[in-house]
């Protein structure tokens, strides 16, 4: 039976019965699973902070299973030799023939993490790693074309958000229409904005070169040229990011008390001066968060690239995770699992060391977790 | 900056001359918009000449409300022209024009969508996936996060660091893993594999946002209670979830809008049609530009609408929420 764009009933009655059971099977199993352990600790071992572990305990297993596990199993995939090839060895239901002597080793990792950074010839280094085809996808132009597209985007996100913030908080009409337009990048689903913004780089159709041609310049074939086409996904980036900083920076800036500039302005203080010496300052504890949580973002924006570009042209415009995505699922890579679980390590670390070093000297999340 | 509206003495003086400098840009910026209107009508009535006019001259006579103005035209011009492409007829679909409403304008994208596409189905896909995912997200997180609201239990500050700490994660170094979980258990191309993919972070972000509401919530609320003669079960569940109702709606919508368009672990990890869901429906759609633009089209609108109207209708607590998670005042 098939009904209007593919929708019958069999396929309804199928899903429900797929999803229903398991909400409720989760319900009925919080429930249970606090009742017991709360009757276990409490009353048979006389814990002090008993409710509090019971309270716990759902979500606790909720990310020991479903974060936990499967970080330390991607550890664990550093360590093994998984590609297409050898999928039926690391299954746990033998499906066919293995060659795999043993499935996970020490002497995997060496090979995995090694391929990372340098391409080996014989037991000598001959060049950087390759981590997918072309020698414009070697660890150290990937990195630093991570930190090129992570450093631009923060930038005009931040001295956007900004001028619009300031603008905003003036006294001026028509602020909730503004607000309204302004913020519509950031509520549309981001599949949407890549796949349109891909289509309005299109070369003949896209709006871009239509208004381009009307001002009288030359079109250009975005996402064929490699240099046109990293220009184009930071463009998109950018007109996503900003209205999360005007929303940000602006309820910052209301919360900022006019007295301080009255003050300021009687012991004759300039606009620039009020600027750098009291609203600087007081947005710092909304600015530093936002910066922080925009580099994170930001560095591992991967929907948007794979979207828009796949990487490409002759993947020039790859950043350090659309790579990792690329090598472990991309038509370009023969699903090394393995190698990719290596280089998401690595990535991690460098993600972690900038957190440490930036957090540490800025201060900046701490407000966070010292309650 | 400062919204001081105090007489400025430069001001006055040059009343007393004749104009102000505001009459002044008054008149600038309308000789602009007139120089526009001229131009359009020298250009075989093109009407990018008039509002590029219009908007300069904005922009001289009120610079703020100039930017604001453009920078909502930047903001909502795509959007609006993914409503005119839906809009357009089947033989103007590759036209060039940048008109908001096509000529001719027709439906005839959208019964082609609902006709040659299974569009509802991966709608049906997606929207089943996306509640079992809030639901359970919320269902999990309410509890934790009213522990490490009101508790000082032993590993609280590592295990809420760790919290913060999970939202680093690439989420790359998630799919390999996941990946390789899903396919061992044959999960693959199931619904079920997917939301026992995406719980792995909803919960600790619904988590974090909890705690937060529930830290602004007074402690005494539960403890009068409790004196009345609840216990401290009684009065999490008849007082602090009752006044957590907007809260538990943000953690709600966020992991609705989260699963809703998510795009990169569903491609891994569904791959049969029937059980596409709308992100990967509408890619592949793209796949083939000549034809399906207007199918495209017709199929973001009625996937992006509803997500509009959830986020304007409740901007102000999901901005809040955000802002609950990462800023204390």
């Amino acid at each position: 039976m098939e009904g209007i764009s593919g929708l019958s009933g069999d396929v309804i009655l199928d899903t429900l019965g797929q999803i229903i059971p398991l909400v409720i099977g989760v319900i009925v199993g919080v429930v249970v699973l606090e009742f017991l352990l709360y009757n276990l600790l409490a009353k048979t071992f006389k814990l002090k902070n008993a409710l509090a572990y019971t309270l716990l305990a759902p979500a606790a297993i909720a990310i020991l299973a479903f974060m936990l596990y499967p970080l330390f199993f991607n550890v664990l995939l550093a360590f093994s030799d998984l590609k297409r090839d050898t999928f039926n060895c690391y299954s746990p239901i033998a499906l066919g023939e293995c060659e795999l002597d043993h499935l996970y080793g020490l002497d995997y990792a060496v090979e995995n993490f090694t391929d990372v950074f340098f391409r080996v010839r014989d037991g000598e280094i001959i060049g950087w790693g390759r981590l997918l085809r072309t020698a414009d996808s070697t660890f150290p132009v990937l990195l630093g074309r991570t930190i090129l597209w992570t450093v631009v985007n923060v930038i005009f996100h931040f001295s956007g958000g900004l001028a619009l913030a300031l603008i905003m908080n003036q006294k001026i009409r028509f602020k909730g229409i503004y607000r309204a337009l302004i913020v519509i990048p950031w509520a549309l689903p981001g599949v949407i904005t890549a796949l349109t913004w891909k289509q309005e780089f299109h070369a003949e159709y896209g709006f871009v070169n239509t208004l381009m041609q009307g001002i009288g310049l030359e079109p250009i074939s975005w996402l064929r040229d490699p240099v046109a086409a990293f220009v184009a996904v930071v463009f998109v980036n950018i007109w996503l990011g900003i209205p999360f900083y005007m929303v940000m920076l602006l309820g910052g800036l209301q919360s900022i008390s006019v007295e301080y500039y009255e003050a300021a302005q009687m012991d004759g203080a300039g606009a620039l001066e009020r600027f750098r010496f009291i609203t600087m300052p007081l947005l710092r504890p909304i600015l530093i968060p936002a910066v922080t949580l925009d580099v994170i973002w930001t560095f591992n924006k991967l929907d948007l690239i794979v979207i828009m570009t796949g990487g490409g042209p002759e993947e020039k415009t790859n950043i350090l995770v659309s790579a990792l995505y690329n090598a472990a699922f991309g038509t370009a890579a023969t699903q090394q699992l393995g190698f990719a679980a290596a280089f998401s390590i690595v990535i991690f670390f460098i993600l972690f060391l900038f957190a440490i070093v930036w957090i540490t000297s800025s201060g900046g999340l701490k407000e966070i977790y010292d309650r | 900056m400062s919204t001081i509206t105090q007489p400025k003495p430069t001001a006055v003086r040059r009343q007393q001359n004749g104009l102000t400098s505001q009459q002044i840009r008054a008149v600038i910026g309308a000789a602009i918009a007139v120089g526009g209107l001229v131009l359009m009508v020298a250009n075989q009535m093109n009407v990018a000449f008039l509002l590029v006019g219009l908007l300069l001259g904005l922009l001289v006579w009120k610079p703020f409300h100039g930017v604001l103005v453009a920078y909502s035209i930047i903001s909502v011009y795509p959007v609006l022209r993914i409503v005119s492409i839906s809009l357009r007829p089947s033989t103007g679909l590759l036209s060039r024009s940048l008109d908001i409403i096509p000529a001719g304008a027709s439906l005839q994208s959208y019964s082609n969508l609902f006709n040659e596409e299974p569009f509802l189905q991966w709608a049906w896909n997606s929207l089943s996936i996306t509640v079992a995912v809030s639901v359970i997200g919320v269902a999990v997180a309410a509890t934790g996060a009213y522990a490490f609201s009101r508790w000082r239990f032993f590993g609280r500050r590592p295990a809420l660091i760790f919290l913060l700490t999970t939202q680093m994660i690439p989420a790359g170094m998630l799919v390999i893993p996941i990946y390789v979980i899903v396919a061992q258990l044959g999960l693959t191309n199931q619904i079920i594999g997917l939301v026992l993919a995406y719980i792995s972070t909803a919960v600790p972000f619904s988590i974090w946002i909890l705690k937060g509401y529930y830290d602004t919530i007074p402690p005494d609320l539960e403890e009068a209670a409790m004196v009345d003669g609840c216990n401290r079960m009684e009065a999490f569940w008849r007082i602090i979830l009752p006044l957590s109702t907007p809260a538990l709606s943000i953690v709600f919508l966020f992991n609705f809008l989260g699963a809703w368009s998510e795009f990169i672990v569903a491609k891994v990890i569904l791959t049969a049609q029937s059980v596409m869901t709308w992100p990967l429906g509408l890619n592949q759609l793209i796949g083939t530009f000549q034809t399906d633009w207007g199918k495209y089209a017709a199929g973001s609108v009625l996937v992006t609408v509803p997500v509009l109207l959830l986020f304007m209708w409740q901007s102000k607590y999901l901005i809040s929420g955000l802002t609950l998670g990462s800023v204390k005042s």
